[in-house]
């Protein structure tokens, strides 16, 4: 099988594929002759650019946590709401299922990029002997999942829309909704700028099934 | 060009940058990079014509999903309405634009450009592939395509009006109205319609007709 033959990379080939269109050209090029883009080997800025992202959003994760999330007014009494605090109320009145997908979207799916991104980044900098192809996989996890942190975000709007009758029953938004947005935003960015083929590169020297020629 | 004959037979894993061989696949199956088990590339149907039918079944679902309540909340004899858009504007009069600009962009605005972007590749590529000034539009929506995609998000629009629905209705009775069906149409056919899309196929119209 071929998989088991030399594994070559494109830069030891010569070739590179365009990060916009992802067509193949040669090395000496400087610009993709499809789409006009600029290629690079490796941007190895990317790394850069995707630490202070995921710590930005790592810093922005405790406000989006500990400040509450919406503002509730029924017969006059104000109730404030945390993501966490929302999330136990909606236990206690019984509806466990929604809950559940709440919780998902709004804690265990932040959390998880966070420290994801955190892992891959750090196995990149500091050569960490980790399994490459587990931390692929938890890369391309939180690609896919990272956008389901919105629902929060779409269900305040709604609520916030349907919910203003005065002192009788209204719903605001408060402030972590804010951060809790600009969370995302700065997630599912970290993750997109960054290039992952430097991870291969890397850790190349430590492992023996991977060796280059 | 000798170099070029080489490049097609050659494909680089975009994750880790391995070369692979390039082979033919059959239909429905996709080939994943033996390193790092990325996906690489697939045989879609990519029918353009299917693809225009999907499009065009969207674009008319669009209008009426984003116009006609979503919602309908009964409290002690007062009824309100919301629509996507409503909703989006509601947290930003509230102060919170940067959440309400999310909500406009992930629910209204891509999913809409998506749409049209797509509508007009597929009638460059059926009737204006001769004209230079078409074919660079062309290739200006095919390298903004990914962006649109990433930023489109109505499959998660859908799960959260259930769950606004369920969370009200814990003190208020809550309807759903005709914007609720036809934003799940809307849902329905874009989400059949990415899956006929191809963006690789179209970049290869792109360069099959120099």
């Amino acid at each position: 099988m071929q998989d088991t033959d030399l594994q070559l990379q494109g830069k030891d080939i010569q070739l590179t594929a365009c990060p916009t269109c992802k067509q193949i050209t040669s090395l000496t090029e400087e610009i993709c002759q499809r789409c006009d883009s600029a290629l690079r080997v490796r941007d190895t800025l990317s790394l850069q650019k995707s630490w202070a992202l995921v710590i930005t959003a790592a810093i922005l994760l405790i406000p989006a946590n500990i400040y509450p999330i919406t503002m509730l007014t029924k017969q006059g009494n104000i109730r404030y709401d945390t993501i966490f605090s929302g999330i136990i109320h909606l236990v206690q009145t019984g509806m466990l299922p929604i809950a559940i997908i709440v919780f998902t979207a709004s804690i265990l799916v932040p959390w998880l990029k966070i420290i994801g991104l955190t892992l891959y980044l750090s196995a990149i900098t500091f050569n960490l002997p980790l399994s490459k192809k587990k931390l692929m996989l938890g890369f391309h996890i939180i690609e896919t999942i990272g956008r389901w942190s919105m629902l929060d975000l779409f269900v305040i709007s709604l609520t916030v829309a349907l919910v203003n009758m005065g002192q009788l029953l209204d719903a605001q938004p408060a402030p972590a909704a804010t951060a809790f947005a600009l969370v995302i935003l700065l997630t599912q960015t970290a993750a997109k700028v960054l290039d992952t083929r430097l991870l291969w590169d890397r850790l190349d020297t430590n492992d023996d099934t991977n060796r280059t020629p | 060009m000798g170099s070029q004959a080489v490049n097609e037979s050659i494909v680089l894993c975009h994750s880790c940058d391995l070369a692979i061989r390039k082979r033919a696949l059959p239909s429905g199956v996709r080939a994943l990079c033996p390193r790092c088990h990325s996906p690489l590339y697939h045989t879609p149907y990519c029918s353009l014509n299917g693809m225009l039918a999907l499009c065009i079944t969207a674009l008319i679902f669009f209008t009426p999903a984003h116009l006609l309540p979503m919602l309908e909340l009964h409290f002690l004899g007062s009824i309100r309405t919301t629509t996507v858009f409503e909703g989006a504007l509601a947290v930003g009069h509230q102060g919170y634009w940067i959440v309400g600009l999310a909500v406009m962009t992930a629910a209204v605005f891509a999913p809409g450009l998506l749409l049209l972007s797509i509508l007009s590749q597929i009638i460059i590529v059926k009737h204006r592939l001769h004209s230079s000034f078409h074919r660079k539009i062309l290739k200006k929506l095919l390298m903004l395509h990914t962006l649109l995609t990433q930023l489109s998000m109505l499959e998660i629009y859908v799960i959260s009006f259930l769950v606004s629905a369920f969370q009200l209705s814990d003190f208020a009775s809550i309807t759903f109205g005709m914007g609720t069906f036809c934003f799940t149409m809307l849902f329905i056919s874009t989400l059949f319609l990415l899956r006929e899309y191809d963006l690789e196929h179209m970049w290869s119209l792109l360069d099959a007709r120099h």
